[in-house]
């Protein structure tokens, strides 16, 4: 009985700590975002580096880009357009939320919970400016001891599961050929 | 006119039924659905309307929302989009009385009483008095009483829907005790579009801006908007990528 009350404080001081750096970085994080979002004084080619480098520090790159593809056309495909796909795909996400930020200025990023499910924790949080406000969650796993985004879903629309139907059937149209996808993702 | 819309309802029900037999593993749960692969028959035409959506979007919906976006004051805005959500209030207690929700129907019905008698709808005071909003509508009553989908559908000018929705809309159009008891309702429902549509502007243009497939993106959007109403634990139940060292 010792033992297991010593194992139960030991769990929780756990993950209480482990929720409380999460919670540090991710409002670290968010910050830095809004930072970059509403900068006016930098030129857009300045803050699209910003961006850049915001989505490679904190976004699962790889992880999202390999899960919108199908697992058969990852194995038969060969490294060096994996690798192209993974570039295109990165350049891509960032012009997406690059537009999606552009179209709209908030000043406020509030964290309202954070849950853990199956190792991946999920952020909820609130955009705010003034009385409006979105909905955002995020799903975040830690990958090589640190945090890493899968998601993000605005008002209940998943990036993740948006872009699997479109690329899902990009590949379908063209014979699952990834350098297909490669070429129109670059196009955008 | 009536009868004719009640035809047409009675056939969609009866597609249904059939439908629901050749598609039972749709229903089988609604978090099962796979958004890369939503039932789709009538994707060439539904494309060529959805490119025609756009078009017209372009070139004739889009200047008007503008337009108003520009003209108009926040409040204005505000108060228009109010007038038109209150309309929806009654269609709201039907629904949620056939959900099983019966407080949320009478929270529609004190909603509708105390917002009309003070201002027309214009201005939300019920929210203030701790009557909140929750929105519903017929297609989601069918949703919940296990009705799946069936085909996803493009209407010209009326957008992405299915056959489940459009047959929910058609429903509120028959039995709506409000816009039944206006007259030129033709008025009422230009304007509740083009509300709606000015509603989602910033979502359209990202849609514009940023899809590698237009149709699809918004295929997705649509189905994802709709099973987040259906579904409880919605974002939970949504798949994640499996994790690649980076």
């Amino acid at each position: 009985m010792k033992y297991l009350t010593i194992l139960f404080l030991f769990y929780s001081q756990l993950s209480h700590a482990l929720e409380e750096e999460i919670e540090n970085w991710f409002n670290q994080e968010s910050l830095k975002f809004l930072e970059i979002m509403n900068n006016s004084d930098r030129n857009n080619n300045e803050n699209f580096e910003e961006y850049i480098k915001f989505i490679t520090n904190n976004f699962a790159v790889k992880s999202i880009a390999y899960g919108l593809i199908p697992e058969s056309i990852i194995l038969k495909s060969n490294k060096s357009d994996l690798y192209d796909y993974e570039i295109s795909f990165q350049n891509y996400l960032t012009k997406t939320i690059y537009n999606l930020s552009n179209s709209s200025t908030y000043a406020e990023i509030e964290l309202i919970d954070i849950d853990l499910k199956d190792n991946i924790y999920q952020i909820n949080s609130k955009m705010k400016e003034g009385k409006n406000s979105i909905n955002l969650y995020w799903k975040v796993a830690s990958i090589n001891s640190s945090y890493k985004i899968l998601d993000v879903i605005v008002e209940n629309t998943s990036y993740f599961v948006t872009k699997k139907s479109e690329f899902s059937k990009i590949l379908r149209k063209n014979n699952g050929d990834l350098r297909k996808l490669i070429e129109i993702l670059n196009k955008i | 006119m009536k009868t004719l819309l009640k035809a047409i309802v009675l056939n969609l029900l009866i597609f249904f039924s059939f439908n629901n037999l050749s598609f039972a593993s749709e229903a089988d749960g609604v978090s099962s659905i796979r958004y890369d692969e939503i039932y789709d028959p009538l994707e060439p035409v539904n494309r060529s309307i959805s490119s025609f959506n756009f078009f017209i979007d372009e070139v004739a919906i889009r200047p008007i929302v503008k337009t108003y976006k520009f003209i108009a004051p926040d409040p204005v805005e505000k108060s228009i989009s109010n007038f038109f959500g209150n309309l929806k209030e009654p269609i709201q207690v039907i629904s949620f009385i056939f959900q099983g929700e019966f407080v949320k129907s009478l929270n529609s019905a004190g909603r509708f009483t105390v917002n009309t008698i003070t201002s027309l709808g214009t201005f939300d005071l019920a929210s203030r008095i701790g009557l909140t909003k929750n929105e519903t509508d017929i297609g989601l009553t069918l949703a919940k009483n296990g009705i799946s989908s069936g085909p996803y559908l493009v209407l010209p000018i009326y957008g992405p829907t299915n056959l489940r929705d459009l047959s929910g809309d058609i429903i509120e159009f028959i039995i709506d005790p409000v816009s039944n008891n206006i007259p030129n309702r033709e008025y009422v429902y230009i304007g509740d579009a083009l509300n709606e549509r000015y509603e989602v502007d910033e979502e359209i243009e990202l849609i514009r801006n940023s899809s590698s497939d237009q149709y699809e993106m918004l295929k997705s959007i649509y189905y994802q908007n709709r099973n987040s109403q259906i579904e409880e634990d919605y974002v939970q139940n949504l798949p994640t990528p499996k994790i690649y060292i980076e």
